[in-house]
């Protein structure tokens, strides 16, 4: 499942959504990405999201689809803030739930490193002296290259 | 091109008028401010502390620009006929767009007097909004055309296809609608939508176009995007390499065929998560 919202959410919330009543999976892995008080400037003092409504739950979905297709994963839920957050809020959950661990851990990681290089997500970082629209990481294009299938 | 508020020594001087024709002159300006979308619907529900928050901002805007000689030092007073001061709302960029209207008959222009308006409006949006989002930002203040006067008819290059867009069928008008609405002719649905995001936008100045598929020279994203530079005031802006696209809401790599009704989206690499 796929959600955008401007709110907090709540992970224990969103835990208790993917694990359920459920007593067949083992293992639950969430991850949750936060709003740093360093980035591009040392002194970030909020940030702005802004997202592409429409093509951003089709390309999140063509991910999840994507993890579902390589790993065993019961469930998978993507929760992504929009708009005005500060240092310490959380941005973005990924949470995945299967029987054993390690496919519930492959698939989190995999939907999140996926995510940072094709869902139409922008942040605009506030500081003291003026914002700015962050630039792409070379890292993250990089980080995919464990995910190619030989 | 000389600078007439400098005379021959290089000091600041205000212009004699005395022997300018005193013809019908108009300028049209407009602002922009950027908010938490939260704010901007406590603004639509009229919810804010302050009360009605664009009637306010009409009037200041409307004050701002009788007083612009007092502010601007070497501005001239004007009598003005007519000044309106309208308002979109835009929740896909969350965001008040102010548009201003100055109009006289006089010796002088009023770009002036309808830069301040839409400046004013803004700061004024900003003042009744401010207690409940302090990072909202002010942007696109722009002078968007002028008529009258030595100088004649200036208008802000293509201002017809960037307005017809600025105020899609998803906005909202709260205000006397203006004549922009008229100027996108042409069927809705043959035409090819345009969004541009995040810093794209910013430069360009403009958040969507829309083109039918018989104005570009071929039916393809690369034709499409020599349209839209030659439409936009920063052209230079999608001189990027690594500028993306996507195609009714694909990523697509290279030249792309179009079709009528397609939505076609540029913008930066992503940085979300």
């Amino acid at each position: 499942m796929i959600i955008i919202q401007q709110q907090p959410f709540d992970i224990g919330e969103l835990h208790e959504r993917v694990a359920g009543e459920s007593t067949s999976l083992g293992a639950v892995v969430s991850f949750i990405g936060r709003v740093r008080d360093f980035n591009e400037s040392p002194d970030v003092q909020a940030l702005t999201l802004e997202h592409y409504p429409g093509m951003t739950e089709k390309a999140l979905g063509s991910i999840v689809e994507q993890a579902q297709s390589r790993w065993r994963i019961e469930r998978a839920l993507v929760v992504h803030r929009i708009g005005y957050m500060v240092p310490g809020d959380n941005i973005v959950a990924v949470l995945t739930a299967s029987s054993h661990r390690q496919d519930a851990f492959d698939a989190c990681a995999f939907i999140m490193d996926y995510l940072k290089i094709r869902a139409p997500f922008w942040k605009k970082e506030h500081t003291a002296s003026g914002a700015y629209w962050v630039r792409e990481r070379g890292s993250d294009l990089a980080s995919l290259s464990r995910w190619e299938q030989t | 091109m000389t600078l007439t508020h400098l005379n021959a020594r290089g000091e600041a001087s205000m212009v004699d008028v005395t022997d300018k024709s005193t013809t019908q002159r108009e300028a049209v300006a407009t602002g922009r401010i950027f908010m938490q979308p939260a704010t901007l619907e406590q603004l639509v529900d009229g919810e804010l502390p302050k009360g009605d928050v664009l009637a306010t901002a009409r009037i200041a805007g409307i004050q701002a620009a009788k007083r612009t000689h007092e502010l601007i030092p070497l501005c001239h007073a004007l009598m003005l006929s007519k000044v309106s001061v309208d308002f979109d709302i835009d929740r896909d960029t969350s965001s008040v767009g102010v548009r201003v209207m100055c109009r006289l008959a006089a010796q002088t222009g009023v770009e002036m007097e309808a830069l301040t308006a839409a400046s004013v409006a803004c700061l004024t949006l900003y003042d009744m909004c401010k207690a409940v989002d302090r990072g909202m930002e002010i942007g696109e203040v722009r002078l968007e055309r002028k008529s009258g006067g030595r100088s004649g008819e200036w208008q802000r290059r293509h201002e017809g296809e960037i307005h017809a867009d600025t105020t899609a069928d998803d906005d909202e008008i709260l205000a006397t609608p203006s004549k922009r609405h008229e100027a996108a002719p042409g069927s809705h649905q043959e035409a090819i939508e345009i969004r541009f995001f995040a810093e794209l936008r910013e430069r360009l100045g403009v958040a969507k176009l829309s083109v039918l598929p018989g104005q570009l020279s071929s039916p393809t994203l690369s034709a499409l995007k020599m349209w839209v530079s030659e439409r936009v005031s920063h052209p230079e802006a999608l001189d990027q390499p690594r500028l993306l696209c996507a195609i009714n809401h694909d990523m697509v790599q290279g030249d792309s065929a179009l079709n009528a009704g397609d939505e076609v989206a540029l913008f930066p690499p992503v940085t979300g998560g």
